[in-house]
């Protein structure tokens, strides 16, 4: 083996300056890879060649307690893990004894090559990716008696037994790395298919976030030791940081790379234990290869380790920060810190840097005869194993005095406290159970480690138990002895259909102490260990500090009180609990619901009899039922919270979001058996007096059983279609039709106006039950208590209005519109001034003993005395709001621009839009087209209400311009008309 | 994974005369407890030709199955030898073990069977008619797991070994 310093093979290399975190160190200590370490070292390098059975080996990784080490790569005719014992690596006398065992297990499942092998810091787990776009997760499991590997005889006996606990499938192409997050919070995988995949490590097969922006085959992963980030190495020339508060990307890195080809089969990158810095595989710098180093610091690419000939293929940090040796008579002048770090090549090379020096430690060249595939530090920091595509594995030993004194992990985590603060990724655990709490995820953890020692004592008694029960049936024999007698025991019946039937002898009951067990299911635990985010809406173990908390409370307060007789509380009591979207009623409710949403929608539905409850009230007799907010049992809280991530981007008033949500509700139905179901499309019909028997149905409801409105006005059912004459001068009719056409599971339906010949429609999403009109303005009521309001030629006026109940009556006069609603509520709106006249204005008083017959029709002038009433007149703005968010007439344009403003925010950006306009394309034309008019028309009409006059252009733009584009010839002068009106009189507010 | 996989499957008495019944020991695991019962089979297969020639040997239910590693004995006895057709009768076939559950196959296991005359009189001038009480003893060798998909890997695994 020949092995020299860097410098004097490669004397033309520019080295660049490396500061690492050492200033003072020793200029004498740049040339390290002195004669005497070459030889002192030989002795200590070993090959291993002949140990190995597969080839070639693809990745090797040391078992966090230093006693085993895995290997993947490729099998005769599978993938294969290989779980190898390293004392017979690290000692030659344990190598010698034929009693020690060199390999511990062979597995075999994967169906093709293995690329990757990872223990978790734990050392529990052993995950492994590979080309069958597999990921296996190995759980040690604890048998009687040695296995064989199948087909071997018997002569190859597993000394471990490593069973395959969870296959994480979601990859579309090769595995080609895996990561374990700091504390296994997370663990995440690369592949060919140009996406990493982050699991949730505590609930396999649980999906928390798929990264996609790469454009080349993602071959490299690592994470910050600190959990904030994730990086990411791919054959597009890039390297990527990806948060871990969002699983956003933070910064790509494409500089350093572009210069690269994508020859190497694995860009294994590493990050620094400090954390300070980010080494990448395979970079350029002048057409030579290079390990770029990027800083945390604003993710500066300034410094990289030169002299590899051909491309790094991997880069292994040492888990150790050293400090310099304490020489014996020399000033005991603190040093600082250093990393030290190995970096591997096609070249076959090895070389080993501290980042306190300007050149390499050490150089090895030609180590393997192929390249270097990955490389794994023991725990200790002094020795390091290579493996190679060759099929050998190598272990190099140092000395202390070579690499330093490692720091202790109290120092380690005092370095990193002074650096980012406390947090719980950085803490060890002895420090962890006796830490100030500081952060909800360190309380967490706390309580995740409490409850898993439990876990564990509980474990191991079932274990004794398990064991004992066992050798009840194998009566202290020997594997042997059993064989022998297996016959003789052997219980054979015969089956009704005179079939043989033979008991098999139990040899080994299972260990079923893993993932889906005792330590899933007593902690609810979201995954966000050591990250910051989600807390929100993760765990609700820790409700006090969860912020879904007091918007729940917020919820359910006004239902505590008596329902005043404000229209507002009435609303809030009195809103048909089938529509989701009445959360939104409030201003506290704009905000999703998160966690606590679903729960109460599928309670609410579930529950006959408690229609006009709320949500709020409906949070409250959870929270009673629960007795204390706390003790939530952690079952429910999973469900709801593993639900509510799904639904947060959805939460807004959007069919399809209720219809996603109907379906969730459905399934979560299906798991409680003994609710009855009720058809909540029908509920807003059945509305109905809201009776104290059927309240106390509902456990602890009669802390609410004030007498809620107890009114309700007839209201219009649906029909197929419908006509109504306006007026006849000028001549002017409405035509109604239900559920014209479905697009995409939304059933349409269509509205059209004939005013003097010229006739204009639209479409609504949901069914239109009355209608009404003047020669100003034409307003139609939905099923879905939508108030739609279009001027005479087809405009939209406002954007839907959100009833607080189903409609009743509805009725125009010039540019007034009224609407009475089933709880007696009565609305008007002047919709040429864009004002509420009336708001809400309960009827109650009037109506209360005038119940089954029909309230009398009001005419206008009964609406002046209204409007005396009034106690206030607020803008129809606010109450809109709701609905500018409304997804269901959101069957978007093709062209949906990206416009930022006020009504993106509140749209949540059309995410789905994507979806939407695809389906699109398989309805006829003139449904698409009148269905972008509708959205766009919504949307025009949103902007005006939220005064974004920036929107308001974009959008206004972007219908006239479809207009123009669709030669919307008979209906658009009158509409442009309109347009141009509405334009010079209402020149939008705020415009530049 | 599989939710059972074969561990081991041990030959016994191997090798042995050609009447003699098989009898095989399979342990298996089995990751969690199985609602209905095991079906394995040996299947005994006639001539490498055709599959018409294949005999079930024997056919067994194996259960209750709780989640852990399992051992059975399976004993069948001798293929029918007047169903082997008569070209195939000595020389190399195969011997397969599978399991079905719920219908579905979803372990086969394979062990040559070497037919042949101890007697080297009659290896060299073979009765036309065969003679089966002179054939054996009958070793069964190199056994080998399978996948699904079956006959013509079956097949060129013959040819191979052939």
């Amino acid at each position: 083996m020949r092995m020299s310093e860097l410098s004097t093979s490669r004397g033309n290399v520019r080295f660049r300056e490396y500061p690492g975190l050492c200033f003072l160190h020793d200029l004498r200590g740049h040339i390290r890879c002195s004669v005497e370490h070459v030889i002192g070292w030989e002795g200590e390098l070993h090959r291993l060649t002949p140990l190995w059975l597969c080839k070639p080996i693809f990745s090797v990784d040391i078992h966090p307690d230093g006693t085993k080490f895995a290997t993947g790569g490729q099998g005769q005719d599978s993938g294969k893990v290989v779980i190898w014992n390293m004392s017979p690596v690290l000692q030659e006398d344990d190598e010698k004894d034929e009693n020690i065992p060199k390999m511990l297990c062979q597995m075999d499942n994967h169906l093709a090559c293995v690329n990757c092998v990872r223990w978790s810091n734990s050392g529990m787990y052993l995950a492994s990716g590979g080309d069958d776009k597999l990921i296996m997760v190995w759980k040690r499991a604890t048998y009687i008696g040695p296995s064989t590997v199948f087909g071997s005889s018997g002569k190859l006996a597993n000394v471990e037994q490593w069973r395959c606990v969870s296959i994480l499938r979601s990859h579309s192409g090769d595995v080609m790395d895996v990561a374990w997050s700091p504390h296994d919070a997370w663990l995440a995988s690369c592949s060919v298919d140009n996406t990493v995949v982050i699991w949730n490590a505590v609930k396999f097969p649980e999906i928390l976030a798929t990264l996609r922006g790469h454009s080349g085959l993602v071959k490299g992963l690592t994470w910050d030791p600190v959990g904030k980030y994730i990086a990411s190495q791919a054959d597009d020339r890039s390297l990527k940081v990806w948060r871990t508060l969002d699983w956003q990307l933070e910064t790509s890195i494409t500089k350093p790379f572009d210069e690269c080809g994508g020859t190497t089969h694995v860009l294994r990158l590493s990050w620094s234990p400090d954390g300070h810095y980010l080494v990448s595989a395979h970079a350029m710098n002048n057409s030579g290869p290079t390990a770029q180093i990027i800083e945390r610091e604003g993710w500066k690419t300034n410094m990289d380790f030169v002299g590899h000939r051909k491309a790094v293929t991997v880069v292994k940090f040492n888990p150790k920060i050293f400090k310099k040796k304490q020489k014996n008579g020399s000033s005991a002048k603190p040093s600082c810190p250093y990393c030290c770090c190995a970096v591997g090549s096609k070249d076959r090379s090895l070389s080993v840097w501290l980042t306190c020096l300007k050149r390499p430690l050490v150089v090895i060249h030609e180590l393997f005869d192929k390249s270097i595939m990955d490389i794994s530090w023991t725990l200790n920091g002094l020795g390091i194993l290579v493996c190679s595509m060759d099929g050998s594995v190598a272990f190099l030993d140092f000395s202390q005095d070579e690499l330093g004194d490692p720091l202790s992990e109290e120092e380690k985590s005092r370095i990193h406290q002074s650096t980012y603060g406390k947090s719980l990724a950085i803490m060890t655990e002895a420090q962890l159970s006796t830490a100030v709490i500081e952060n909800p995820e360190m309380l967490k953890y706390q309580r995740r480690q409490q409850q898993q020692q439990l876990d564990q004592k509980s474990a191991s008694a079932r274990e004794t138990s398990s064991a004992a029960s066992v050798a009840g049936v194998v009566n202290g024999e020997s594997l042997e002895d059993i064989r022998k007698n297996l016959l003789k025991k052997q219980v054979e019946t015969r089956t009704a259909d005179g079939r043989r039937r033979i008991t098999p002898l139990c040899i080994a009951q299972l260990d079923t102490g893993d993932f889906s067990t005792a330590f899933f299911n007593s902690i609810p635990l979201s995954g966000s260990l050591a990250g910051t985010m989600l807390s929100s809406h993760s765990n609700p173990q820790l409700l006090p500090l969860d912020s879904s908390t007091p918007n729940s409370f917020g919820a359910s307060k006004p239902s505590t009180e008596p329902v005043a007789t404000t229209g507002a509380s009435v609303n809030a009591t009195s809103t048909p609990a089938a529509s989701s979207p009445s959360v939104l009623t409030t201003p506290s409710k704009i905000e999703p619901m998160k966690a606590f949403d679903s729960r109460f929608t599928e309670r609410s539905k579930a529950t006959p009899g408690s229609y006009g409850v709320g949500h709020g009230c409906l949070c409250l007799c959870r929270l009673k039922e629960q007795n204390l907010v706390k003790e939530l049992r952690p079952r429910d809280l999973l469900e709801s919270s593993s639900d509510s991530d799904e639904k947060v981007p959805v939460a807004k008033p959007s069919s399809l979001s209720k219809r996603k949500l109907e379906l969730e509700v459905e399934t979560v139905e299906k798991k409680k058996k003994g609710r009855p179901r009720k058809d909540s499309r029908l509920m807003p019909m059945s509305l109905s007096v809201q009776s104290p028997a059927a309240l106390t149905a509902e456990k602890d409801a009669v802390c609410l059983s004030v007498p809620a409105p107890a009114l309700k006005l007839p209201m219009p059912g649906p029909q197929r279609a419908f006509t109504l004459q306006v007026s006849s001068d000028p001549s002017m009719y409405i035509e109604v039709e239900n559920e014209v056409t479905a697009v995409g599971g939304v059933k349409l339906s269509r509205l059209k106006c004939n005013r003097e010949g010229k006739e204009w429609e639209t479409v609504l999403t949901s069914r239109i039950l009355t209608a009404a009109g003047s020669c100003d303005v034409v307003c139609v009521a939905c099923e879905k208590r939508m108030l739609s309001v279009f001027s005479a030629c087809g405009r939209r006026l406002l954007p839907p209005i959100l009833l607080p109940s189903p409609i009743s009556t509805l009725h125009c006069t010039g540019s007034y519109v009224m609407a009475l609603t089933a709880a007696a509520t009565l609305s008007v709106w002047d919709v040429h001034r864009q004002v509420v006249v009336v708001k809400e204005e309960s009827l109650h008083s009037i109506l209360a003993g005038n119940l089954s017959s029909r309230p009398p029709l009001f005419p206008w002038g009964g609406d002046r005395a209204c409007q005396g009433r009034a106690a206030w007149v607020s803008d129809v703005k606010q109450d809109s709001l709701a609905q500018c968010a409304d997804f269901r007439s959101s069957l978007p344009p093709q062209d949906a621009m990206l416009c930022s403003g006020p009504l993106a925010i509140v749209q949540g950006r059309a995410s789905t839009s994507g979806r939407q306009a695809a389906r699109l394309f398989s309805v006829p034309h003139v449904v698409q087209q009148e269905t972008t008019l509708a959205y766009l028309e919504n949307q025009v009409a949103a902007a005006l209400t939220l005064q974004s006059s920036h929107e308001y252009r974009h959008w206004l733009l972007l219908y006239a311009r479809y207009l123009v584009n669709e030669g919307e010839v008979s209906a658009g002068p009158s509409i442009f008309l309109g347009l141009t009106q509405f334009l010079s009189q209402h020149d939008p507010p705020e415009s530049p | 994974m599989a939710k059972v996989s074969v561990l081991n499957v041990a030959v016994l008495e191997n090798p042995s005369p050609f009447h003699s019944p098989f009898r095989f020991e399979i342990s298996f695991e089995c990751n969690e407890a199985l609602a209905d019962d095991l079906e394995w089979k040996i299947i005994y297969v006639g001539s490498a030709e055709s599959e018409e020639f294949d005999q079930i040997l024997d056919s067994v239910l194996v259960g209750p199955v709780p989640a852990g590693r399992h051992m059975f004995i399976f004993q069948a006895d001798a293929p029918n030898p007047s169903l082997i057709p008569e070209t195939d009768a000595v020389g190399v076939t195969v011997v397969l073990i599978t399991c079905t559950y719920h219908g579905q196959e979803f372990i086969r296991v394979g062990y040559y069977v070497n037919n042949e005359y101890p007697n080297p009189e009659l290896r060299e001038n073979p009765p036309l008619k065969p003679d089966f009480s002179q054939v054996g003893p009958v070793s069964l060798c190199s056994s080998w797991p399978w996948g699904r998909g079956l006959g013509a890997q079956l097949r060129g695994r013959i040819d191979r070994a052939c």
